[in-house]
């Protein structure tokens, strides 16, 4: 886990500060991190809001970049199904890109018991969580005292397009972005941030093609 | 802290619960399809690239809001270069001060 702690530190404070940067409190602000715990919903959630976008946008957009949590949820499963209700929900509401890729392995190539696996999950992701609170804290609090030219609400499409571009791992991926990214700018006029989830349908729709195609 | 501030971040929040724990608790009543795996992996360059374009073509950054408008938008221009850094570096801290310290000069540049 510690090799993921220094990158979670600037996100952290960025998840932050911005929402305050818009005009949010800095108890606004945390309760995102608190509900959520998930960096780039939590973000988009407070641009949206910031937009007058509609909740059917938020919620969809949230949803949309919450899925990949399906997947990890889906590989990290079998390995606590014997746990108990309150241990798999706390499990759930934890589950986050730092501490999948470490258990999605260390798992596998462990002969450990249930308890083993759900101390593991639980020292990594109580760690995780504790620094994540404390720098989204941190972020809200510097928020009220930076100025608005400062503009530091850039961060938001900067970090996100660090999020993105750490995505491109394949031509699909490429192609799934850019169309994504074309799609969405053509639609930039259309009411309700409607030009937002076509593009993001689009982009799927054009990956899948284009790997089908060139498979 | 308005009520319906509280009802979207809250539904938020139960969405974001409900997806984590999607396998963790629901593993035994169903599974996903693999044309829909196949589909997800997509799902964050799509999104990610849709949200950064509004953020890059659309408003203006508090700089402009305090001291205005200059000819030439500085944030498509700052956004290329956050891109090349990251792309020189791999990393999110050089990446996101690129493209505030590009916002900066270009903006700096025309005024």
């Amino acid at each position: 886990m510690l090799p993921f702690l220094p990158g979670i530190v600037p996100f952290g404070v960025v998840a932050g500060f911005t929402p305050v940067s818009f005009g949010f409190t800095w108890i606004d602000s945390w309760l995102g991190s608190l509900l959520m715990f998930a960096g780039a919903a939590q973000l988009a959630t407070y641009q949206l809001i910031n937009e007058d976008a509609s909740i059917w946008i938020i919620l969809l957009t949230v949803t949309a970049i919450n899925l990949r949590y399906v997947l990890y949820s889906a590989s990290i499963a079998p390995h606590l199904a014997d746990a108990n209700r309150l241990t798999r929900l706390l499990a759930g509401y934890g589950l986050s890109d730092q501490i999948y890729p470490i258990c999605h392995s260390d798992y596998r190539t462990h002969e450990w018991g249930l308890d083993e696996r759900v101390a593991y999950y639980t020292g990594g992701t109580l760690l995780l969580w504790v620094l994540w609170q404390a720098c989204t804290l941190i972020g809200a609090f510097a928020g009220q005292i930076i100025p608005v030219f400062w503009s530091l609400e850039f961060i938001i499409p900067l970090t996100f397009l660090t999020l993105a571009l750490q995505t491109l791992k394949t031509m699909a991926h490429r192609v799934t972005a850019i169309s994504g990214a074309l799609v969405s700018f053509v639609g930039l006029d259309l009411p309700y941030s409607l030009g937002l989830i076509l593009g993001a349908i689009s982009g799927v729709c054009f990956g899948v093609l284009y790997q089908r195609a060139t498979r | 802290m308005t009520l319906d501030f509280l009802f979207v971040v809250g539904l938020a929040g139960i969405i974001t619960l409900g997806l984590k724990s999607s396998f963790i608790e629901g593993q035994t009543y169903f599974t996903l399809p693999s044309w829909l795996v196949t589909a997800l992996e997509f799902v964050p360059p799509a999104v990610l690239c849709s949200l950064i374009v509004p953020n890059i073509f659309k408003g203006d950054p508090g700089l402009v809001q305090e001291f205005g408008q200059v000819a030439v938008d500085p944030k498509p221009i700052a956004a290329i270069l956050a891109a090349v850094a990251f792309f020189a570096t791999k990393r999110t801290i050089p990446t996101i001060v690129t493209g505030m310290m590009s916002l900066y000069l270009v903006y700096w540049l025309q005024i």
